[in-house]
Formats: structure tokens, sequence, C-alpha cells
């Protein structure tokens, strides 16, 4: 199951600002961006479970909100770019928060892989392919995957 | 065949294919060797053997170009050296054989004393993670701090560490030149730089406070990323040594496949075939466990001896530690990551975060005690036998069985021909620029010295609580300190010892391109003035040299290396400065698909530390207060090579002012007197950009402008303006003087050059002539904007 946490809209534009900024640097014109946290938790654990995951440990209930439906957040039309750690590299976050989840439900789930995706609106699809590959990614440690919605 | 199992009846050709295939970076002379040995041994090598070689005799573990035999050739005449090493770096710190010295060039750090009554050592280190930055910035960075931290920890019996440095070198953001195939940008190298450094000092809970970026086209396909670390040890527990018997105990990270041949990475070039194996991501949670396990058990006397798993994994770590006693190492009770690893990889793995521990079997107990209680994983691989064998298996299958003896003291080292590079020098006058105060504005702005904001914002610099001179200073918290003063409070524990110490650095590898024996003068001068300005007491300055350069293998870099060793030996003894530890890294040069060649400059940094008495007494850059009286201490000197404003615009000269030693420390002291005395407010060097950009950063960080009139500056007869303003002759500074107490500080610096030059003012003009000219009038607000231009 994967947890999902952005920014609210409110108080995302210096975020938002940032990357679009970086992707002009590398030559992509980007309309509207948005950008979220990625937490892919491996282990037996109930919908509930991950609900309560979401609302209590990973997202700040101030300024950010989170969805267990990948890309629900209603920004239709635009690219959505996942980019994770490949499994066989270090993933520092994954473990910290797999030690966090343990505290919060009492047990361990077998694995936690933190990610990041980026929403961008406008650019062609090869466009936003090379420019991600310029910027976000790094292939010696990086995977990523690339859809429109 | 397998190559392995007939090795010693392979040609020269035949080894060198087969060091190319698995990636030892062993030269012709070192295989042979290798084959010597084991023909006299009378058996075949095994994979685990040569792996345990190659990583030993690695130039990353070993050292072998600097502490080598050079032939140095200048102008028809040849100097040998038998060390090169010895006889520069260690020769300076042996000549001047001081006492408050604790540990030098023989632990993973150099100890100087720290405070008063004995009872603290500061430990400091430096050093590179160039190449796997240039693979992957943020793992590479990452690791890289880690490392720098890990050496702390194994230095002695362990240091609580109080202060990271992050030094870094890349190509220029606005470049435009075309990259390889291969190759990352530079913006992506630098975002990914900073990132780690960040991610792993933030985690780690040290603070990020002192360094530096330089921008340069020579650094486009290999920056260059020199990382730091300092901290605190009880005087006591410096000493370490191995007993016969102790077990080999390995705490914190597991055991992985990640990092294979990172030592021997680091004697090659970087070319396309360069494979990810040898860069890996950092994990600062792991080492946190061990760090507090680690200053736990020191104190409770739970270990023999310590050192880090760093470049060659177990193969270096308990190699170097059973280095008299030999080693018996079962493999099979490693913690691992991954269960598909072969015993030699285990045993060379360059994983993180571990640690190697000597613990008498008695104590294992209570030591195993506290890993639980802190949650650190640990694993006992086997002891140290006493009888200089080093025996490694497998579920008792031999991987290694080597002699000490040839494994430390068995590599050959072949006398390395050097030649002064020849570089063409220009002293005609300088041209002039139309308009003073826009040359100012672009200096500002110039990547070299605009603002760090976005970077040194990232980094947690306040954690530990004990930051007192701040990367970031001034009335707004905005301005460019000279060097960051630490307060250790965190690891002295006693709020009432108000001692601290200061860190500085000094870098100029464009004065290394025209002359590197003034680099190292320049860099040594620039880092002593940067403490200086801080408050500290510069009798007490103890230096590391980080030297990083292309192939050594082209006469000319090791030409450009001799020089700049020989400049080290002696900016050491005039400023009686030792050096304590220090690094050096080469093979900083990429080969693209076509075969072209991208050699970095001869990149020196002279890191610095020394005593601050009373922390609350150190001093900050920027103008305090209207009607502050500014003196320049220093001479000023013709030339302009290696400046700032030279990279904006030609000015045709490109002649390096020659820094006067003697007369450098003599005026440093007195200025220290002064300082001591109370009479200093502010304090600012003149480096990069010159004695205008000095100025401008000094009131604008104050909010304060200042009129100035240069008439009465020391200088070189037949200077030039623009050699007064944007000229980056050495052994300057600029000094803010409380009103009142002018002649005072004036008796302090009787007979030597300093020279009133204004006064502080109440608006925000900064106005400067020299001889009755004008030379320009800006607004601060103005400077201040230019300056602020963001990096990223």
């Amino acid at each position: 199951m994967m947890i999902e946490i952005w920014t609210k809209e409110k108080y995302a534009g210096s975020e938002e600002a940032g990357f679009i900024g970086r992707m002009a640097h590398a030559g992509l014109k980007v309309k509207a961006a948005r950008l979220s946290r990625l937490y892919r938790v491996d282990g037996d654990l109930s919908r509930a479970e991950f609900d309560r995951l979401g609302r209590e440990l990973l997202a700040d209930p101030v300024s950010e909100r989170y969805s267990l439906k990948p890309g629900a957040n209603g920004f239709k039309g635009a690219w959505r770019v996942e980019v994770w750690l490949k499994d066989s590299v270090t993933d520092v976050v994954g473990d910290s928060v797999r030690e966090a989840v343990a505290d919060v439900l009492g047990r361990r789930p077998e694995r936690v892989r933190f990610g990041r995706a980026y929403y961008a609106l406008g650019p062609s699809a090869a466009a936003m392919e090379a420019a991600v590959r310029g910027t976000l990614v790094n292939q010696t440690v990086n995977r990523f995957g690339m859809e429109k919605i | 065949m397998n190559p392995m199992e007939n090795f010693n009846s392979l040609s020269a050709a035949e080894l060198a294919e087969l060091d190319r295939a698995c990636g030892w970076s062993l030269n012709a002379d070192e295989l042979a060797e290798v084959q010597r040995q084991f023909r006299t041994m009378g058996r075949q090598p095994r994979r685990g053997e040569l792996e345990t070689i190659a990583q030993t005799w690695s130039e990353h573990c070993k050292h072998k170009t600097f502490s080598g035999p050079v032939a140095y050739r200048a102008g028809g005449k040849v100097k040998r050296y038998k060390n090169l090493f010895k006889e520069t770096i260690v020769k300076a710190t042996r000549t001047l054989n001081k006492k408050w010295c604790l540990s030098v060039f023989t632990d993973n750090a150099g100890i100087v004393e720290f405070g008063e009554g004995g009872r603290w050592g500061l430990a400091f280190k430096a050093e590179t993670h160039n190449h796997p930055c240039a693979v992957e910035p943020y793992g590479g960075a990452e690791t890289g701090v880690g490392g720098v931290i890990r050496d702390i920890l194994g230095v002695g019996l362990g240091a609580k560490p109080v202060l990271n440095t992050d030094t870094f070198c890349f190509g220029r953001l606005d470049g435009k030149k075309k990259l390889p195939r291969n190759a990352l940008g530079p913006e992506r190298i630098m975002r990914g730089v900073v990132e780690g450094v960040r991610d792993y000092g933030n985690r780690i809970g040290i603070p990020t406070a002192a360094g530096g970026i330089y921008f340069d086209d020579g650094y486009l396909l290999n920056p260059l990323v020199y990382v730091g670390c300092a901290g605190l040890i009880p005087a006591d527990k410096i000493e370490k040594k191995v007993r016969p018997g102790d077990l080999i105990v390995c705490i914190g990270g597991r055991t992985g496949r990640d990092g294979i041949h990172g030592a021997t990475f680091s004697s090659a070039n970087i070319d396309e075939e360069t494979g990810s194996s040898a860069v890996q991501i950092g994990h600062a949670v792991n080492e946190k466990k061990a760090l507090d396990v680690l200053m736990r058990a020191r104190d409770l006397g739970l270990y023999n001896a310590v050192t880090d798993c760093g470049a060659g994994g177990f193969s270096s770590a308990i190699g170097e530690l059973g280095s008299e006693t030999g080693a018996r190492v079962r493999l099979e009770r490693a913690l691992l990551k991954d269960t598909r690893i072969e015993p030699w990889e285990i045993w060379v793995s360059e994983s993180q975060e571990r640690m190697i521990l000597s613990v008498p079997k008695g104590k294992l107990k209570r030591l195993a005690a506290i890993l639980d209680a802190e949650d650190c994983e640990y694993c006992v691989l086997g002891e140290f036998p006493g009888d200089g064998r080093l025996l490694v298996t497998f579920g008792g299958e031999p991987v290694a069985d080597l002699p000490m003896e040839f494994l430390h003291g068995g590599v050959p080292n072949f006398e390395k021909p050097a030649s002064r590079r020849r570089v063409k020098v220009s002293s005609k006058k300088p041209a002039a620029p139309a308009y003073w105060a826009g040359a100012l504005k672009a200096l500002l702005a110039h990547p070299n010295v605009c603002s760090r904001r976005s970077v040194i914002t990232q980094y947690d610099h306040e954690v530990q609580g004990g930051t007192v001179g701040k990367p970031l200073q001034g009335r707004y918290g905005d301005g460019p300190g000279d060097a960051a003063v630490i307060w250790p409070q965190a690891a002295t524990l006693d709020p009432a010892d108000m001692h601290g110490f200061a860190v500085g650095h000094g870098f100029c590898p464009a004065v290394g391109r025209i002359d590197p024996y003034q680099m190292a003068l320049h860099s040594a001068d620039e880092a002593v003035r940067n403490l200086l300005c801080a408050g500290a007491d510069v009798r007490r300055t103890a230096l590391l040299d980080n030297f990083c350069a292309a192939s050594p293998r082209d006469p000319e870099v090791m030409g450009d290396l001799v020089q700049a060793a020989e400049g080290c030996l002696a900016a050491a003894l005039a400023y009686g400065a030792p050096f304590i530890s220090g690094k050096d890294s080469f093979y900083n040069q990429s080969r693209d698909a076509a075969g072209r060649e991208y050699p970095i400059p001869l990149s020196l940094l002279i890191s610095a530390t020394a005593p601050v008495k009373d922390v609350r007494r150190s001093l900050t850059i920027n103008f305090k207060a209207a009607g502050g009286a500014l003196f320049l201490a220093g001479r000023s000197l013709k030339g302009m090579g290696g400046s700032v404003y030279n990279e904006l615009k030609d000015s045709g000269n490109n002649a390096v002012a020659g820094l006067d030693l003697k007369a450098a420390a003599a005026l440093y002291e007195a200025v220290r007197r002064a300082m001591e005395a109370g009479c200093v407010r502010a304090a600012h060097d003149v480096s990069q950009g010159g004695l205008a950009v000095t100025l401008s950063e000094m009131a604008f960080s104050g909010g304060l402008g200042a009129e100035v009139d240069l008439s009465a500056v020391a200088r070189e007869k037949g200077l030039s303006a623009v050699e007064l303003l944007f000229g980056e002759s050495p052994a300057r500074l600029v000094v803010e003087v409380e009103p009142g107490r002018e002649d005072e500080f004036r008796r302090f610096l009787k007979g030597l050059p300093a020279a009133f030059i204004g006064r502080v003012a109440g608006n925000t003009g900064l106005a400067v002539s020299d001889g009755g000219e004008r030379l320009f009038f800006e607004d601060i607000d103005v400077l201040k904007a230019c300056w602020q231009k963001e990096l990223i």
C-alpha cells in the first residue's frame, strides 16, 4: 500500500515555484506543478491502520493531507512522475519510518520505502522525460515511472 | 582457465588485463611484486588475498604518490625526495615540535590541546570524497560526511563530533560547455552534494558551519567535495593499543555488496566504464547509534582500541588494528544485508557506518548491554592473536592468509618524475574599468564571491547549541563569516567553561595555475587570517592539508605538487602552525567517450583551527557602529594573478603577489594583541574580490556605510587603483577599531603597515577615494542586492 502526502495547496506555493524554476533551468516549461512524498509500506496492515499512519504519523494535520490512492489530487492532464531509490539502495527515511510505524502500531511492517512524486502540467512526454532524467533521477541509484493522469 | 588459478605464471600483459577486469588499480610493478611474493610462498593467491592487497596498497590507503620518492626538475637542476610528504608536511610539524600537539599523523585525525588544565583534546580531520560524488552526488557526499565523522569517532578511543565542515568545487553553473555523455551537469552535482551533506549532518545532529564553494570549469567533470569534522576527546583517552587476545567486534551497520572497490576506485581515473558499485547511500541514524554506544563504552573503558571501517572495509580496518598482533577473522559471523555475497566481498565491502573495536573478552558482556540498549547491531568477528598473521576464513575455508609484514611493508614504490610547469606571466599595468562601481557590483555577484545563503540555510548549524561564530553574520544574520567559532559545551558539559575554537579555510586554485608555491602560501595565509578575524589565538594554529590533483603520472602535475608541498612547509614554519593531519586525492581527471582528458587544476584546501579563549569575545565581520575607525592592516602589492577580477575582465596582468611570510606573521601577532586588548570591534580579511569587496561586505552586513580614503595605505611602488581595489594580494585585513582607541591600536601596530582609512558612517553610502580622487560611491543596499544573487 502506498501513502501519499501533499502539502495543502495554500501552503505549497514556494515548493511548486522552486520545482517550476528548476525545470525551467533544465529547459522545460511547466505551467503548473504539484509535489508529494510517497511511502510504500509492505506489510499485513488493515486499511484502517494505513489511514492511521497517514493521519497520525506521516502527514502534518495543519499543513498537509494524505491519500491512500496515488495521484488523487485532482491535477488532471498532468504528468505524474514517481522517483524511488532502487530496492538495493539504502533508504534511511524508509528505515526510520519503519521503526516509527512499529512504535505507532505495535508491530513492524516488512519494509517501508520512501519516494517522491512530481506533477507537471504542460510539457510533452519527450521533454518531460528528458528533464526528469537530467534533473530528478540518477539512474545509478534511482528508478522512476511516468504517466499522464 | 580462471586466471586467478594461474596467477603466478601470468605475463605482465595478462596481469594487467586481470587487474582491469577485477578493478584493483594496481600498477605493473605492484602486480609483479605480488606475483613474486606468492611464488616465494609456493602457492597461487586466493581472490580474497589479492583483494586485500589491492585495498591495502591503494592510493587511498597508502598515499603512494605523496609519500613516495620524487625527482623534481626545474631550471636544469634536480631535487630528489625520498618521501615528499615527510620531507615537507611532516617536516614542518617535527621542526616546530609544539607541545600542544597531542597526536599527529599517526591516527585517524590530528589532536591538539583544548582549553586549560590538560583535560581535553580537539581532534580535527578533513578529507575528500570526489570520485563517488562525480558518479552519485547525493550518496557520495553523504558517505563522505559519514566517513569523516567516523574518523573522529575512531581517533584515540573516540572523540565526540562537535562540528562538520564542507568545501566544494564545481563547474560553473552558467557554463556553456557541452558535457560528455556520462557526466552529470554542475547544477545537478551541486544540488546532490549539498543535499547529501545537509541530510547526513542534520540527521546525525552535528552542526555544519564552516566551508565554502568554488566554481571553475576545471571541476566540470571532477567535482571536489572536501568534508571535515572536529570533535572533543578526553586527554586520557587518546592512547589506544590492541592487546593480544582481544576480540574483534564490529558495531553499527550491516555488510552488503555496496561500495565494493571504493579504495581502488580512488586510484583510477573516471571514465565511461566507471561502475555504480563504488557508490552508496549513507545511514546517519545507524551512525548516531554507533556514536552513542562509543561515547558510553569509551568512558567505561570497555575497549582497548577502535577504528572506522572506511575504504577497504574490514580488510583495511582490521588489517590496521592488527598490524602488530595479526588477526584471526571468521567472516561467517558478519551481519549481512544480503546473503548473496562472496566471502571476499564481505572482507572488502565498504558498507557504511561500521566501527571495529578491540575488546577484552571479559568486557564483552557489558559492551553488549550498551549496544542492546542503543539498538546498535554488532558481531564478534574473531580475535587479535598476537602471532602477526592475518588469517581470514569463511566457514573454515581460508579467504586470506598473509604475513602482515608483506601486506603493510611490501608495496613497491618507484621514483616519480616531476617538472616545473611553464606559465607565461605578464606584469604589465592592469587595465582599469570604465566604471568602478559597476566592476564592484559585478564582482559581488560573481559566483565565487556572492552569498551562499541558499546553501548555508539548508544546514543545521545550531544543533548542539554551541555555534557562536556563525556562517552568516551581521546585523541581519546574512553577511559572510570568515570562520566558525564553536563553544563545545555539548561535549565538555560545563557551561561555565567559555573556551572555544575557530575553524577557517584557505583555498586559492586560481593562483595555483600560475604559481603553485605561492598558492600554498596564500592558502595557509588566508586560513590563518580567517581565524584571526574571528578573534582566535593564531599563535596556536593547527593546519590540515588536503591536496587534490589530476593524474600524478603527468610530471607537471607532480611538479605542481612538489612546489605546493614546499609552500606548505614554508608557511607552516613562518606562522608556527604545524600540520596535524591531511589527505590527498589524485586521479581527479576524467576521460570522455572521445578520449579527451579533463584534469582538475591543483587544488589545496588548508583547513585551520585555533583556540578562542572566551567565545563571548570572538569577533564578526560587520561594521558595528557609526564612528568606528577603519584601518587596513597589511601592504597592498602589485599583481592581479588569480583574482576574481581577472575572471570577469582580463586585466592583462596575471602576476601573483608574493607573500612576505615574516612580515605577515609579525602583523598578525600585533593585530592579535590589539584584539586581545579589546580595541577591535570587527575584522574581515581581504581575499576574493579584493579590498572593495571586503569593505562592501563589512558595510552591508552591518547596515552601515563608510567614508574611506585609501591615500595612507601601505603599498608597493607603482600600485594601480585596480590592484588596490580589486587585487587579491595576501596578508591584508580591514579592522574596525573602537572610537577613541585609535592611538592604542596604532601603538600595537607600531612599525607595521597599518593605515587609518576612514570611519563607519551613520548612513548607507559607501564612498571610497584614493589620493583625492573619488573611485566610487554606492548605496550598500544596492551592493547587497548584487551580492545576494542566489546560487541555486
